[in-house]
């Protein structure tokens, strides 16, 4: 996709009317871009009075359904200040040299020689991992699904090698434990990686040297330094 | 809006470069409904009734427009509003107001459900005539309040190809590609169309951020 492209997806990006592959690379471009975020917030607005000029009310069914089960369901904690800052500060530092920044995030892909794990959900080093991906004439998108609550989608190139997965709104990992992505391939879950959940629930990782090809992606809690194979339930997976 | 409308700023036509927002869906630092999601994401459930008591009507109408059957949509309205619970203390004004965060969560899920609720009905017989809504996505019964009459005057303003494009993509929560081939144009057509009438439908029912 070329970059006059993927400004002109703001609209079609707020009416959900992309489709993933694509709704993945606006994601992985809006948050930096200054007029398409703009132009995301404003379409929002917008459809929320397109929303709001149809409203029905629900029967009554539904406000007692709702109230039962918030009175049983965990909220999130709050993104904390200091990550928040931390953010404005790193974007801040990326307009006044974005080049500077892309160099320095290629930089660190190659220092770490494997994979790089990072929580800035607008980083450049995972956001260009993934441009990377879904430019690929091979790319492959999959929304891994299940009980739990929040997305992961992972994005991978059939010739291997690489992957890059996003979560969001996932819940805290359990003291002691974390996240586990599996390749399942033919000879059953190969181990991915462990996976930190930030405060804000989000998950943004590269992964580099994948071997085998997936016929499913899963997603575990494990103890928190892995484990060389599932032990948990999988609590999110595609089939590919 | 009852308990939550706020004073009504005089109004002034958009062609006067003032933007109005007379319901609260921009300059979120003053709306009324942050206050209580902000306390709801402390748990305050009170607050959050009161929420959903202002949001319910314009998420259940999105909702019911999108997925259509009316159990169903009922699902999806509550499935919502507990995600809103869920991430109430991750609320951000910076992100707009709360009715068009409330909005596009809710969007997002109706989505969701006429997706998979289309995967499964494509795997289970290749009958692409069941899965086409019809084509009767207009916004239209809508009672002559105010509001409604000014969306809907909004709406009159975009070209009839315009749009029937945005349309299809909102309310029948199909994606740009598919719109292309229930219109038979090119995908980069319908992609302009989307495109200059979210700028027209903007530029008459104002949005902008401080």
């Amino acid at each position: 996709m070329s970059d006059v492209d993927i400004h002109h997806l703001a609209a079609a990006y707020a009416l959900d009317a992309l489709d993933q592959r694509e709704r993945m690379a606006f994601e992985a471009h809006y948050p930096s871009c200054e007029v398409c975020h703009a132009d995301v917030l404003d379409f929002r607005s917008t459809l929320a009075q397109l929303a709001d000029a149809a409203p029905v009310a629900p029967p009554a069914s539904v406000k007692q359904g709702v109230m039962a089960e918030i009175a049983q369901t965990r909220q999130l904690s709050p993104v904390v200040p200091a990550a928040v800052a931390d953010l404005a500060e790193r974007r801040r530092r990326r307009q006044r040299s974005l080049s500077v920044a892309l160099a320095a995030a290629a930089a660190v892909v190659v220092f770490a020689a494997g994979a790089v794990v990072t929580n800035n959900p607008s980083t450049p080093a995972y956001a260009s991992a993934l441009a990377e991906v879904l430019a690929s004439d091979d790319s492959r998108v999959a929304e891994l699904g299940g009980e739990a609550a929040g997305t992961v989608r992972v994005a991978w190139t059939e010739a291997g090698a690489r992957a890059v997965l996003l979560g969001d709104g996932l819940p805290a990992a359990p003291d002691g434990q974390a996240y586990e992505l599996w390749l399942i391939g033919p000879e059953g879950p190969v181990p991915m990686r462990v996976l930190d959940a930030a405060t804000d629930g989000r998950i943004r990782a590269t992964l580099d040297n994948v071997e085998g090809s997936p016929a499913a992606w899963g997603v575990t809690l494990e103890p928190s330094a892995g484990s060389p194979a599932p032990t948990g339930d999988i609590l999110y997976l595609a089939q590919v | 809006m009852g308990v939550l409308s706020r004073a009504r700023a005089p109004r002034s036509s958009a062609a006067e470069g003032v933007v109005n927002d007379p319901a609260g869906y921009d300059a979120p630092g003053t709306d009324p409904m942050a206050v209580l999601l902000r306390r709801a994401g402390r748990g305050d459930q009170l607050a959050f009734e009161r929420l959903y008591d202002a949001l319910a009507p314009m998420v259940h109408g999105v909702v019911l427009k999108v997925v259509r059957d009316p159990s169903q949509s009922d699902e999806v309205t509550q499935e919502v509003f507990v995600e809103l619970w869920r991430l109430a203390a991750r609320y951000d004004t910076a992100k707009g107001s709360v009715k068009a965060w409330a909005s596009t969560v809710a969007h997002r899920r109706a989505i969701d459900r006429v997706r998979s609720e289309q995967a499964s009905r494509n795997r289970m017989a290749k009958d692409v005539s069941s899965v086409m809504p019809p084509h009767d996505v207009v916004v239209s019964e809508v009672e002559s309040t105010f509001e409604q009459a000014r969306v809907r005057h909004a709406l009159g303003q975009l070209s009839p190809l315009q749009r029937e494009a945005v349309e299809l993509a909102y309310f029948g929560g199909h994606t740009y590609r598919e719109v292309a081939v229930l219109l038979d144009a090119a995908e980069g057509t319908i992609k302009t169309r989307i495109r200059d009438g979210m700028i027209r439908l903007r530029d008459e029912l104002g949005a902008s951020h401080e």
